[in-house]
């Protein structure tokens, strides 16, 4: 589910929340409402159980977030020969120790050094 | 002014008691009789919920395998059907009633079933690599277990509905975080397996393949090769999976081999591999400790353990700690940089605990999928 569709449903629930306790606050203090009191009490209720569906059945009505990958992979690329390193996106058909022909540097022999996930920062 | 009491009037008029009673009963009522309906819906919510994750990710890793496939099998089959049936492939396990032999027959199955596995795929793949063919047995190994997974957790689903058991719910809900995490983890090893890349659990495979470094290599046991080496004056026999295919292979076998083969004149096995980490503990940790260091469902362990013990060699293990989805998964850079932390370890534990002229084996225990050699 969306965050954000989930962040409304809360907001939602929480704010009908609030708003029988309001009812139920105003029906009991305030000494012009006591003619209603009971239907406003009642009325109070109504929004709890409101509140509660919205919390209960909300969820399963939204949509699945679109997921998005968490992490990229990098291959590094060594020389037997001397300290050159290149780092870069993995490629499909990479793995550790391929030969990876002439060394850039050197002309040594260059090779995946090794092949890593790092996670993905957010901006 | 009105008052919560309201709700609960004690008075004598006839509309509080009437309001009194239907209040007390509707409590009664709803304590007693929907109290337990409630939790029921709430526990089957989450049920349901997790159900529908896992037939999402049943179905994406299905139609993920037969994209893998379909790049290999030739046109006009129909591989849809093959594949669809083929996921509810199982294996029975051995009688243990009568434990004798029963590692036996055990590996006997797992023979049978990782041969059906092979005669599958090459049948539907005959225009893939070896490569590509254990490649395809790891994607296929992922969507089986999803669809396990999905099935189990659906059945009890609807057996907690036909019975209105509050208990099947419960049991189903409290267990949901451990099988969801697992889940999770699968769906996403399956990209990991189809690429080829590094996973987790190669980490014996990857630091095997730093000490061998491109020696020549020997097959000794399936899918198994060795390489000897000197280390400091001793020689070493390092073994791993023939990488970069998608395989674990026979270590134990190889092992029991290489040791039979010297008639026991090993001076001490060293054995790496991943193993799951406690919450709390941090990924990539090294940790030593002593005895056959293979997770394997048995046969494998059991070979390891009975040459050590008749031949009476000490086993060492070194252990680097992750989670089940980072030793699923491609492999953290905390995985790599610990196996540069093992490769030295082992050099100075070789120092240390062996002389001059030693024989020792060295075993990368681990799936070697992008990990050669």
């Amino acid at each position: 589910m969306s965050k954000k569709r989930q962040l409304r449903f809360t907001m939602m629930s929480i704010a009908l929340t609030m708003a029988a306790i309001v009812l139920f606050l105003l029906a009991t203090l305030v000494d012009s409402f006591s003619t209603y009191g009971i239907p406003m009490m009642a009325a109070g209720l109504v929004l709890l159980v409101t509140s509660w569906a919205i919390y209960f059945f909300g969820e399963r009505s939204a949509k699945p977030a679109k997921e998005e990958p968490k992490e990229t992979v990098m291959t590094v690329i060594g020389c037997k020969n001397c300290d050159m390193r290149e780092e870069r996106a993995f490629v499909q058909g990479d793995y550790i120790f391929k030969d990876m022909g002439p060394c850039k540097k050197c002309s040594g022999s260059s090779y995946i050094k090794a092949i890593y996930a790092v996670p993905i920062k957010k901006e | 002014m009105v008052s919560i009491g309201q709700l609960f009037p004690i008075g004598n008029d006839t509309y509080s008691l009437i309001i009194n009673v239907v209040w007390f009963v509707a409590f009664f009522v709803i304590i007693l009789f929907f109290n337990q309906r409630m939790q029921i819906w709430t526990y089957q919510r989450n049920v349901e919920n997790a159900t529908k994750r896992l037939e999402k990710l049943a179905e994406k890793s299905r139609e993920d395998a037969l994209k893998t496939i379909k790049q290999f099998a030739p046109d006009n089959t129909d591989i849809r059907s093959q594949v669809t049936g083929f996921l509810d492939f199982f294996a029975i396990e051995p009688v243990d009633r009568d434990p004798y032999g029963v590692l036996n027959r055990l590996e006997h199955m797992i023979d049978d079933r990782q041969g059906r596995f092979k005669d599958f795929v090459a049948r539907i793949e005959p225009n893939g690599s070896k490569i590509d063919r254990t490649k395809t047995e790891g994607v296929l190994e992922v969507a089986m277990s999803l669809n396990l997974i999905f099935k189990v957790v659906r059945h009890y689903l609807l057996l907690g509905k036909k019975t209105k058991s509050l208990m099947i719910f419960v049991q189903l809900d409290m267990q949901l975080p451990q099988i969801m995490k697992m889940a999770e983890a699968y769906y996403v090893a399956q990209d990991t397996f189809a690429t080829g890349k590094p996973m987790g659990d190669g980490l014996g495979a990857l630091v095997a393949s730093k000490f061998i470094n491109g020696a020549p290599t020997k097959p000794i046991a399936e899918d198994i090769i060795y390489s000897e080496i000197d280390i400091s004056g001793r020689k070493a026999f390092v073994l791993k999976a023939e990488g970069p295919d998608f395989t674990v292979g026979k270590p134990g076998e190889a092992v029991k081999r290489l040791v039979e083969g010297r008639e026991g004149k090993i001076a001490r096995i060293i054995m790496i591999d991943a193993a799951g980490k406690l919450e709390g503990e941090t990924t990539g940790e090294v940790v030593e400790g002593v005895g056959a260091a293979i997770g394997d469902p048995g046969p494998e362990k059991y070979k390891i353990e009975e040459v050590a013990t008749k031949y009476n060699i000490p086993v060492d293990a070194i252990i680097c700690k992750m989670d089940i989805d980072e030793a699923l998964t491609t492999m953290k850079k905390e995985v790599v940089e610990a196996s540069d932390i093992i490769v030295e370890r082992i050099k100075k534990m070789i120092a240390e605990r062996t002389k001059e002229g030693d024989t020792i084996i060295i075993a990368g225990i681990g799936n070697t999928t992008g990990v050669a050699q």
